[in-house]
């Protein structure tokens, strides 16, 4: 009697432990090297893209993406051949995986918002495809315009408050559209980059519900969250999609996840 | 009376506009060099032109090469006049002034 309860306990906690690892958060994540360019800083940006759990830093393979460039002063830049292949994982994670970067160089002021479009990300765990549309917008040479404009993707978050010079505390206000729409009540997550340049010190979240923030928009698609730490924050915005992908020829749903991310310094 | 209030009313207007000007805060300048052409944009962070604003350019000593003023486009060129390091400044209303730092590996 005493062996099967253990038995079964150990069993829960082995299902729960299974279960919580699939309930961490996925995230197409772009990061540049820099956010703000001002005319001392080098012009020269490199950017990371990549498919992550950023709390945890655990990498999923990201296979090219079917899109990737800048819109800046209204035009958009296809950018998807500068991309070259790298490799990362987590300390804890034994084996490598599939990741993206490239370099760029800022040529002008003003407002440059970067977006990927992976290719769908079949996830079995999850019997769903997931697509995340990310953006990250960083500023040049004083010139604050264009952060606000939509690159046009199926679905995308556009910042309420401007993206960059963002201080740790700050509430980030972003509006969610899909096709363009505004998306009510949409679930917007919510996760701390450990591994940003700056932190101080790995944050290890107490308990599951931590590593994931969770907040929902109201009904024009509206969400806020303060963000209580110095680094890189993400959002991703989740949608089921009108449309399905086949695996192993069987109609399957897709995830559209609409990914911002923006950086916040400390007050000193 | 009726005097009053306009006089009330015209304060207002003044120190909404003195505000306005305020929170346009900072000017700033952008130069590149083209064809032995260097174009310079002078701009507030919003993208709004800085109209008629005072140029000035310098060499590395300090010594004043050329000035001129930016026209509704925020716009000023002239030919390369050394082949150095170039401080142009911009002076606009107000005190607004920065400066752009044309260095010699970009022209």
């Amino acid at each position: 009697m005493q062996t099967k309860h253990f038995l079964f306990q150990a069993m829960s906690l082995a299902c729960l432990l299974g279960l919580s690892t699939t309930g961490h958060a996925h995230f197409g994540t772009i990061v540049p090297s820099d956010d703000i360019i001002s005319q001392e800083d080098p012009k020269k940006l490199e950017i990371a893209v990549k498919f992550i759990h950023p709390m945890e830093g655990h990498f999923m393979n990201m296979a090219k993406p079917k899109q990737f460039g800048v819109l800046q002063d209204g035009k958009k830049t296809d950018l998807l051949s500068t991309l070259t292949e790298t490799k990362g994982k987590a300390p804890d994670q034994d084996q490598t995986f599939t990741a993206w970067e490239t370099a760029y160089a800022i040529t002008r002021p003003g407002d440059y918002t970067f977006y990927v479009e992976p290719v769908p990300y079949w996830e079995p765990a999850e019997d769903s495809f997931i697509v995340h549309y990310t953006k990250v917008c960083i500023n040049a040479l004083g010139l604050e315009k264009g952060w606000d404009e939509p690159v046009g993707l199926e679905t995308e978050i556009i910042p309420l408050t401007r993206p960059y010079g963002l201080w740790t505390g700050n509430l980030f206000t972003g509006q969610v559209l899909v096709k363009g729409k505004p998306a009510a009540g949409a679930e917007v997550e919510v996760e701390y980059l450990n591994e940003s340049p700056g932190n101080p010190s790995i944050v290890a979240p107490p308990s599951d519900p931590f590593v994931t923030q969770v907040v929902k928009a109201d009904a024009n698609g509206v969400f806020s969250y303060a963000m209580p730490r110095a680094g890189w924050w993400g959002f991703a915005a989740l949608s089921e999609a009108d449309w399905k992908l086949k695996q192993d020829g069987v109609e399957k749903g897709v995830e559209i996840g609409a990914v911002y991310w923006v950086h916040t310094i400390d007050m000193k | 009376m009726r005097n009053h209030l306009s006089v009330f009313l015209l304060t207002l207007v003044f120190l909404c506009c003195a505000t306005h000007g305020a929170h346009a805060h900072k000017v700033n300048i952008f130069a590149y060099v083209e064809g032995g052409t260097v174009f310079t944009e002078s701009y507030f962070p919003d993208g709004k032109p800085v109209s008629g604003g005072l140029i000035e350019v310098q060499d590395t000593k300090g010594n004043k090469l050329l000035e001129g003023k930016t026209d509704e486009k925020g716009l000023f060129s002239f030919p390369l006049p050394k082949n150095e390091n170039l401080t142009i400044i911009i002076n606009a209303t107000m005190g607004h002034k920065n400066s752009f730092l044309l260095k010699e590996s970009e022209m």
